[in-house]
């Protein structure tokens, strides 16, 4: 399983234009290329997930998720902001990569676990915050995921 | 879409969620772990917000709803290609070719489910 494998064409968006949590959150949705009634569902889902503590875990990365049955498979989508956002992250610093997941809630595969599993394996490694602020294209992004093994 | 089906679709979506963080010992790993979430006030929380959505129905509703969630985990079923896939028959071709698309709250005639057509 490889990471890029779940993201559709046009998921990366390395200029999120957002300046708040709900909107950045609303931006990664429209990532996904789904209709706009399952966007509204997925941000509330989204929104749901947060209340129960921020998926923004420091150096400032977040991974919202969530699962839905709007979702009709598992899909991933990646945002850049510049000049970060405040997502109420653990070391209350502005979030500036965002990774969303979201997923229905049952999968043939079951590979929402490690599909989150991976990305916050990656969010770990050393230098990666650099790597990402200097990505210039969806090509290297999911190269830099390549070159990481995920 | 409708507002009751979308209602629905959220308490399932939590139900579906507070399942998992008590049934899978990954998932409770990774949100405590990465996440630093508390499973129990995050399954407190869940349980409040169903019993919320679930008084905010209106009675017919939500009496069918009490009766299909005795015997179904999840009381919306998808259809696709025109099946239900709570019990997986047909459904009649008026309901899987709803204009409206989720307009109306519809239900599946054999099992009962509340259905949700996916695109």
């Amino acid at each position: 399983m490889r990471l890029r494998d779940f993201f559709a064409a046009g998921a990366v968006n390395l200029d999120l234009e957002s300046e708040t949590k709900d909107d950045v959150m609303r931006e990664l949705v429209s990532l996904l290329g789904i209709d706009e009634r399952s966007r509204g569902i997925l941000f509330k889902m989204l929104k749901r997930r947060e209340n129960l503590g921020s998926t923004g875990i420091g150096k400032g990365i977040a991974i919202p998720h969530c699962r839905s049955l709007v979702a009709n498979e598992l899909r991933v989508a990646f945002g850049r902001s510049e000049k970060g956002v405040d997502f109420e992250a653990i070391d209350g610093k502005p979030v500036h990569f965002f990774f969303l997941i979201v997923a229905p809630p049952l999968e043939v595969s079951n590979q929402y676990l490690p599909v989150l599993g991976k990305i916050a394996q990656f969010s770990k490694e050393e230098g990666v915050e650099d790597r990402l602020r200097s990505i210039e294209s969806e090509d290297e992004f999911l190269a830099l995921l390549d070159e990481h093994n995920v | 879409m409708h507002q009751h089906l979308e209602t629905l679709l959220e308490i399932q979506d939590l139900k579906s969620q507070k399942t998992e963080l008590q049934d899978t010992e990954t998932e409770r790993q990774v949100q405590e772990e990465v996440f630093n979430i508390s499973i129990d006030d995050a399954l407190d929380a869940l349980d409040r917000k169903v019993v919320e959505m679930e008084e905010s129905l209106p009675a017919p509703i939500r009496s069918r709803y009490n009766r299909l969630a005795k015997r179904y985990p999840r009381v919306v079923a998808p259809v696709i290609r025109g099946t239900c896939y709570g019990c997986f028959v047909s459904v009649a071709t008026a309901v899987s070719s709803d204009a409206g698309r989720n307009e109306e709250i519809e239900y599946c005639e054999s099992c009962g489910r509340f259905l949700y057509l996916v695109d």
